[in-house]
């Protein structure tokens, strides 16, 4: 065991909820902001149908799926900075898990 | 028995005897495997058994008829479905896994170390889960019922044994590998159809990039025919509706109970994001194609069935018609069917399309194999969800911690194959509209779980008071509202389906303010919420963070 300056951790921790934060800001913008005006994205459109409708049958989703594998990437990138190994979360996740 | 019937039939019974086959393969012998599969599913696997458990015959059968009847507002449904994998893998998933255990109510217990907030969370996820899984049986009578023309009484019935035999066997390690290959299953079943529309309409194999032009051509006969465009926003429903709608389906389906419990059975707080991840991209594969079929269907009905005469219609409409989803009638007496005189019903559209397109008995027949996946594959998750609230959170953690493992999996078979004939028994007779009541499903979920396990997670000042009183007062809220707006009593124009945006928020309030004003949870809850925040190599201990590198402790 090796302790982890209080410092390290709050970073770790930190950059991890910004990560969070904007995703689900993006997130947020396409399906949320973009129904709020609606009527504003009409005017233009996108693969032969107006903005609107393409964002709430396909656009957001995509945007939703890009995001998760950005998310997933990125979390895995920051791990390895900080030194972690996802062997070692393994062996330690199966003992640590209460399986009763 | 024409030769449809028989393939269909085959087809069935062929994706039958897989399923079963693939549960006894995976027969549990211990509880973790009977719960949660062990915890090592691998996460693009998991997240192919989340897509299969998620996708329901709602989902398949349903969800393109009805973008076809609202238009842009039924897209609330597709963003609304999708992202609340946003919401759960970025704010529950890898933490509830990191907390590790086998249910929804158990973490709710134990986090807030109450045996009532356990017992009202073990109730809440029965009665959710009882709410979906009639649908998803009443879902698999119809589509047998309508195939082989005997009432959809006995399709619900050959439904339940089905799932009984392969749940009961395999617990959750048998599930999560049906659910696998169920989900393989309806996807081709669902997206075959929709290529060879694609081609026949516009030349190109590729459905997503060109029914834009097919809506645009649609909205062009609406304005013709002086109707609202179909892509117009907020046609049939008001802005606030929409959103509170999307809101709902959101919020809801980051806290059901069934799809949570999926993240417990993966290895780390890594592979929860990536099961995520996996899971959309497996969903959006169906997501994203039901706009299509809306599109296309709506074009062919606009253009080839309407303006033909009367007795010169497609053969297959007389069949439609008999099953009451169709209906036309020549109000104007002009001998030609208007379209305006077409009634089509939401859960004709993806059945009905193999033979609108004409593509031959195997798609047909594959259709029905992937409808009846759709609804096998949630109804196996929500049985599994069911049967632990009973055998593990009220049977083994409240009435009798001292039984045995052998006992506890014999409990656990015996509430699953109770539930699949209690649930089978109310589906013969389903109480009013089924997407409706599903509808209500994701409120009750969200309403009642979501600030919970969100605050749960995130707030480590959280204690049991604030989520007994959270609970209640969600539940209360939530089915107070659809109560209140059934009877026509709304607030900003909001229906019952939009009671999320009610609940969740009076459930967030009450949570906060009900532990603001009572003692805080003990140290030790407290760190284990502050070491959620770590991955697992990390410990949070006394204030001080560890990092495990495996030299001695």
């Amino acid at each position: 065991m090796k302790k982890v300056e209080k410092e390290v951790a709050d970073r770790y921790f930190r950059t991890r909820t910004t990560l969070i934060i904007i995703f689900l800001g993006i997130g947020f913008l396409v399906s949320f902001g973009v129904v709020a005006f609606a009527e504003f994205f009409s005017q233009f459109t996108f693969l032969g149908v107006e903005l609107h409708y393409y964002m709430g049958s396909q656009g957001a989703v995509v945007i939703f799926i890009l995001c998760l594998f950005f998310n997933a990437v990125l979390s895995d990138r920051i791990d390895r900075k900080f030194g972690i190994d996802d062997e070692a979360n393994t062996s330690i996740s199966n003992g640590k898990t209460i399986n009763h | 028995m024409d030769g449809q019937m028989l393939v269909s039939l085959g087809l069935i019974l062929a994706t039958f005897a897989l399923y079963i086959g693939i549960s006894i393969f995976n027969r549990a012998k211990q509880t973790s495997d009977f719960y949660v599969a062990s915890r090592g599913i691998p996460p693009f696997w998991n997240g192919m058994a989340i897509g299969g458990d998620w996708m329901s015959a709602a989902s398949f059968i349903g969800m393109a008829g009805t973008v076809l009847a609202l238009g842009y507002d039924g897209l609330a449904y597709i963003m609304g479905w999708t992202g609340g994998y946003l919401l759960l893998t970025f704010l529950l998933a890898p933490q509830l896994r990191k907390y590790g255990r086998f249910t929804v109510p158990e973490f709710i217990g134990d986090r807030f170390d109450s045996n009532p907030a356990r017992l009202i969370a073990a109730i809440a996820t029965i009665i959710i889960s009882f709410t979906y899984i009639v649908g998803q049986l009443s879902g698999s009578g119809v589509v047998i019922g309508r195939l082989f023309s005997i009432p959809a009484m006995y399709g619900t019935m050959i439904g339940v044994v089905i799932i009984a035999i392969y749940a009961t066997l395999g617990g959750m390690k048998g599930v999560t590998w049906t659910q696998v290959a169920q989900y393989i299953i309806l996807i081709i079943a669902y997206i075959i159809p929709i290529v060879f529309m694609s081609l026949q309409v516009t030349g190109n194999p590729l459905p997503w990039l060109t029914y834009g032009n097919v809506v645009d051509e649609i909205g062009a006969i609406d304005r013709e025919l002086g109707l609202s465009e179909y892509f117009a926003p907020f046609a049939e429903s008001d802005k606030s509706q929409f959103i509170a709608l999307m809101f709902t389906l959101m919020v809801g389906t980051s806290a059901l109970p069934h799809v949570i419990v999926r993240f417990y059975t993966v290895t780390t707080m890594k592979a929860a994001r990536w099961s995520g991840a996996w899971a959309l991209l497996f969903i959006g594969f169906l997501y994203l194609s039901a706009p299509a079929y809306a599109a296309f269907s709506r074009f062919i009905l606009m253009t080839q069935v309407a303006g033909q005469p009367m007795d010169q219609l497609p053969a297959w409409t007389d069949n439609w018609i008999n099953t009451g989803l169709l209906e036309i009638a020549d109000q104007d007496g002009d001998g030609v069917l208007d379209w305006t005189e077409i009634a089509v019903g939401n859960d004709m559209v993806v059945m009905a399309t193999p033979e609108i397109a004409n593509l031959g008995m195997f798609v047909i027949g594959l259709v029905a194999a992937g409808a009846m996946a759709a609804a096998l594959s949630t109804a196996g998750g929500l049985l599994i969800t069911i049967s632990s609230s009973f055998a593990h959170d009220i049977y083994y953690r409240l009435v009798n911690p001292q039984a045995t493992d052998q006992r506890r999996l014999k409990a656990g078979r015996i509430a699953i194959v109770l539930s699949t004939v209690v649930a089978g028994l109310i589906a013969l007779d389903p109480p009013g509209v089924i997407t409706q009541i599903v509808a209500w499903a994701f409120a009750l979920a969200g309403g009642t779980f979501f600030p919970v396990l969100f605050l749960g997670v995130w707030w480590k000042r959280m204690n049991a008071q604030g989520a007994v009183a959270g609970m209640l007062i969600g539940l209360g809220s939530t089915l107070g509202y659809i109560f209140l707006s059934m009877n026509g009593i709304m607030l900003f124009g909001i229906q019952d389906t939009g009671a999320g945006l009610i609940g969740v928020p009076m459930n967030l309030l009450a949570c906060i303010i009900v532990s603001l004003m009572t003692a805080p949870p003990a140290q030790r809850l407290q760190d284990d919420v502050i070491d959620l925040r770590y991955p697992e190599q990390m410990t949070y201990k006394d204030g001080e963070v560890w990092m495990n590198d495996g030299t001695g402790k």
